[in-house]
């Protein structure tokens, strides 16, 4: 298989339970969770159920692209259901099935994990799920968002897709994964990872960084007043970006990191408060 | 007759597990008691998927005879001794004849009435009644919602299996209804199973890869790990701790072995240990202390046919450990020196600065403690010590694997060619990380630990800090039991207070309380800390409180003391002398203090007592200068008789009010005497009791 006969797999499972399909969405995010099509769609009582590939920038996980199992960027397979079904579990297990995955001959565990994300004010229970030692799923009930308790609760289902494929291919290198068949990852990848990690650690301007940081957040405010809650998320998510790559620069000490992430969660929480309003709502 | 509930959840967390099922045969046992149903025995069980209570109870609540009274005897019965009409509708409203209605006696008055026998209600009725809120009841550290639902568990709740004596007890709860239905192992065989009773309960899953008993998935396990270990002669690493997790985390314990390639064995044994049991919570492998190429593991699956596991589990620890020896190599080409110089940049607490400020003052602190515990030899070594200490934290592996804080540092000073008294100080100054973890084994990483840590609860309480409950965040208890432990086992003589006055004058502008507030606060704090650790080791309470009177400034001595008292608790003079101290406590309660003038003591028992006590006095004082406290006790015993004698002789309290105070200040002498040994009011003397 290849990584995106992976993703057509899990689409098509996916797809088949009702999943919406959206398209990736075109901003830097740290994860998955972070989209407005997880993040706004958890909030209020509305069912929702969507599916997606995402990529997540982590600068400070870059390893030039020296390490093989460690990369600045890689790709989450995202499902949100909400309400949680009661068989939820059972499904996910059947996707692992529809990868090919006979789990009989395999490990497979819920191990205790939960999750929190205090930029978006975003927390929940659940687990990582290992497949013979390996984690391949983060699966989260989610419990807050934007500062919010949420109701219903929506279940997460984060698939680490080089993981799971590194697993299907029994590749102990990220680089030696096959795209496509006619593609592989170290063609498509190699030359990013080390010019990202050499843009993370070594040559993003902190200045700029800084500086931007600062109007991005100031904008979103000003949207936020506005009511105009879409862009001003938009802003939010690049000044978690921003702030990961003063991060990987090493310009944040352990009191700003907290004040920064703070001034962050302060807008989002704004945000949400307000699109649950009745106003927000329509 | 026998009851079985089992509660199937999704997977719970191992740390919930436990006292879930305590919690649940606590409130089983004591609803069932409310309720008055005998129970024979009842025990709890379980998995990561399922909670289970087994009990052997009574069928039913015993019968009882109930008085139901009508109206008042006045009313009921009339002058000419007839049933009045109220008589007559009480009685026929409650179904009974008029002749079997009695007159009885309440307690406010008499009454007309009758006793009937009420029948108890059979068990199902009571199960159904107790389960909702007991399982309601059921507390965890973190709950969860789920779908739309506004319960909260651990987790998800899937089934409920009720039977009693055979019979399906029909409990509903949140939207599940219980049945005799149960479940196989969630991947490897998710049957159905219909269950009748226990035996075919335990039976069944068996078969369907799930072992329901904690002890016995243990025992299953201790054996797989001997069997894998015999033919190398070689060990499993102890860890408790994992071992416990694990063993709630599977169902079906199936120990699977690996290897890892040999270069890996370069890399020291915390690190190994650390990168196996982190993430893939894997034990490893030793013969005498030295770390094997090999790792068992728990999967919980009925085998492993195809090797799958096994080789799966070692590609993910190949690239661990590939990992940590990437860190290992990067972090050795940085000096420690320089490390600790970039320590400024990181913060310790908001407003105490850095890192780098914690170390100057640790400097200073361990320069101080150096001078008090005749350590001023290895000083400079020390003070080196205490600006390195930290450094580690700003190393990839500490970042990886925090827990391996302080011993990284150790480790890489070892490679960087510092002297052994540095590399070890700095090894083992986070110890002890509990009541029963190992304090450090040398002195310099005990000097270390001990200003590391009053650093921290002095500098936290400094700036406003409040510690209640869970909250606890620089871990302010542990801090303080850690020094208490290492200053009692390592037998130093030290004085907490001005140790307290040092590090705050060293915190200096940065405390937003008083000095005098603050050391107040720690010094409470402390005591809480030391009575925690002797209650621990059994003393009994109000030994410990007669052994803090004097103060705890030389825990050490506190600690003598305190044994001392329990030794001689059984000895004859013992309570004759406390009801003594506690006599001359209550003369002067009331009375001001005054100077004693000998040349006023006329009396010959008076007379007396002055001059045991100055003898008494003087040795008392020679033993405890030596440390001997058992013996400075009894010594103190041998004021006895002399008070006695002055007690039956001489009145206190007479009218002249210059010899009355003079006498007083005679018995405040001998107060002050004892109060340097202890409060001996405190202690409580059973005949007192009764």
């Amino acid at each position: 298989m290849s990584l995106q006969g992976l993703f057509l797999k899990l689409y098509d499972f996916w797809s088949k339970q009702g999943c919406y399909l959206a398209p990736t969405y075109d901003l830097e995010v740290g994860a998955g969770t972070m989209t407005p099509d997880t993040f706004f769609r958890v909030l209020g009582r509305q069912p929702w159920k969507v599916a997606y590939v995402q990529p997540a920038r982590r600068p400070a996980d870059g390893r030039y692209g020296e390490n093989p199992h460690r990369v600045q960027k890689h790709f989450q397979f995202q499902v949100i259901v909400k309400p949680s079904p009661d068989d939820i579990q059972r499904i996910y297990l059947d996707s692992l099935g529809c990868l090919g995955i006979n789990l009989r001959e395999h490990d497979l565990r819920f191990d205790e994990d939960d999750w929190e994300s205090p930029t978006i004010g975003a927390w929940g229970v659940g687990w990582q799920v290992m497949l013979d030692g390996l984690e391949i799923t983060q699966f989260t009930y989610f419990q807050q968002a934007g500062g919010l308790e949420l109701f219903p609760v929506s279940v997460e289902i984060t698939y680490g897709l080089e993981r799971l494929e590194m697993f299907l291919e029994e590749k102990d290198n990220i680089y030696d994964l096959q795209w496509s068949e006619e593609v592989s990852y170290r063609q498509l990848r190699y030359q990013e990872e080390k010019e990202f990690s050499v843009y993370n650690f070594e040559q993003a301007s902190i200045k700029m960084l800084q500086s931007l940081f600062k109007e991005t957040e100031n904008e979103a405010q000003r949207l936020i007043n506005l009511n105009l809650l879409l862009p001003a998320y938009d802003h939010c998510l690049k000044c978690s970006h921003l702030f990961n790559l003063l991060d990987s620069r090493g310009a944040i000490s352990v009191t700003e990191r907290v004040k920064l992430i703070g001034q962050i969660r302060t807008l989002v929480n704004q945000i949400a408060r307000k699109y649950l309003e009745p106003t927000g709502e329509s | 007759m026998e009851f079985l509930l089992e509660i199937m959840t999704e997977e719970m967390p191992a740390s919930h597990l436990r006292s879930a099922l305590s919690q649940l045969r606590e409130k089983f046992t004591e609803q069932f008691k409310i309720a008055r149903v005998g129970v024979h025995s009842l025990k709890t069980l379980g998995t990561c998927r399922r909670l289970v209570v087994l009990a052997d109870i009574e069928a039913n609540q015993p019968d009882e005879e109930e008085l139901i009274t009508g109206p008042p005897k006045q009313v009921a019965i009339q002058a000419d001794g007839q049933y009045s009409s109220a008589a007559l509708g009480f009685a026929k409203s409650q179904g009974v004849a008029v002749d079997s209605l009695e007159v009885v006696k309440t307690s406010k008055g008499e009454y007309l009435g009758f006793k009937r026998l009420k029948k108890g209600k059979s068990t199902e009725e009571i199960l159904t009644e107790i389960f909702p809120d007991i399982l309601r009841s059921l507390s965890f550290p973190r709950s969860m919602r789920w779908a739309e639902k506004n319960f909260r568990f651990s987790r998800p709740i899937k089934n409920l299996l009720c039977l009693f004596n055979s019979r399906v007890v029909g409990l509903e709860f949140e939207g599940l209804k219980s049945g005799n239905l149960t479940y196989g192992h969630f991947i490897h065989s998710p049957n159905k199973l219909k269950v009748r009773n226990f035996e075919e309960y335990y039976q069944l899953l068996k078969e369907n890869s799930v072992l329901v008993d904690q002890e016995e998935r243990r025992r299953s396990i201790l054996q797989q790990f001997q069997a894998k270990l015999a033919e190398l002669k070689a060990e499993v690493y102890s860890d408790e701790g994992l071992l416990e997790r694990l063993l709630w985390n599977i169902e079906c314990p199936l120990v699977i072995m690996g290897n890892f390639p040999q270069r890996f064995l370069e890399l020291p044994i915390e690190v190994l240990s650390t990168a196996m049991r982190e993430g893939q919570k894997l034990f490893s492998v030793v013969k005498g202390k030295k770390q094997l190429p090999y790792f068992l593991g728990l999967a919980d699956a009925p085998a492993d046919p195809k090797d799958f596991i096994a080789s799966g589990n070692e590609r993910v620890l190949k690239a661990r450990l590939e990992d940590a020896r990437f860190f290992w190599e990067n972090d050795l080409r940085v000096p420690l020196a320089e490390r600790a110089s970039k320590l400024d940049r990181v913060l310790f607490h908001e407003k105490l600065g850095s890192y780098g400020d914690k170390q100057e003052r640790l400097k200073k602190l361990v320069s101080y403690l150096a001078d008090r515990l005749e350590f001023r030899g290895q000083k400079k070594d020390l003070v080196e010590t205490a600006g390195l200490c930290k450094a580690d934290l700003l190393t990839e592996m500490v970042r990886e694997f925090p827990e391996l804080q302080g011993k990284m540092g150790g480790l890489y000073a070892r490679e960087q060619g510092y002297s052994e008294i540095v590399c070890q100080a700095i090894y083992e100054h986070y110890l002890p990380a509990g009541l029963d973890d190992p304090v450090p084994v040398s002195t310099a990483g005990a000097i270390l630990s001990i200003a590391d840590k009053i650093d921290t609860i002095v500098g936290v309480f400094g700036t406003g800090a409040n510690i209640s409950g869970s909250s606890d965040p620089f871990g302010l208890r542990r801090n303080t039991l850690g020094i208490c432990k290492i200053i009692l086992e390592k037998k130093f003589h030290l004085s907490l207070y001005r140790l307290l006055d040092k590090a705050i004058s060293l915190i200096g502008d940065k405390l937003t309380i008083s000095a005098s507030q603050l050391k107040k606060t720690c010094l409470e704090f402390f005591e809480s800390r030391v009575w925690f650790i002797f209650e621990k080791q059994g003393y009994r309470y109000d030994l410990i409180k007669a052994a803090l009177g004097p103060g705890f400034e030389y825990l050490e001595e506190m600690e003598a003391r305190l044994k001392a008292l329990n030794e001689l608790r059984h000895s004859k003079n013992f309570e004759p002398f406390i009801l003594m101290v506690k006599r001359v406590k209550n003369i002067l309660r009331e009375s001001p203090r005054a100077r004693l003038n000998t040349t006023w003591l006329k009396e010959k028992e008076e007379k007396e007592l002055y001059s045991a006590l100055k003898i008494i006095k003087k040795n008392v004082e020679n033993m405890l200068s030596k440390g001997e406290f058992a013996a400075a006790q009894k010594m103190i015993f041998r004021l006895q008789p002399p008070l006695n004698n002055f007690f039956d002789r001489v009145l206190v309290m007479v009218e002249d009010k210059k010899i009355r105070n003079n006498r007083l200040a005679l018995l405040a002498q001998i107060l002050d005497l004892t109060e340097n040994l202890a409060d001996y009011s405190q202690i409580v003397i059973e005949s007192e009791d009764k």
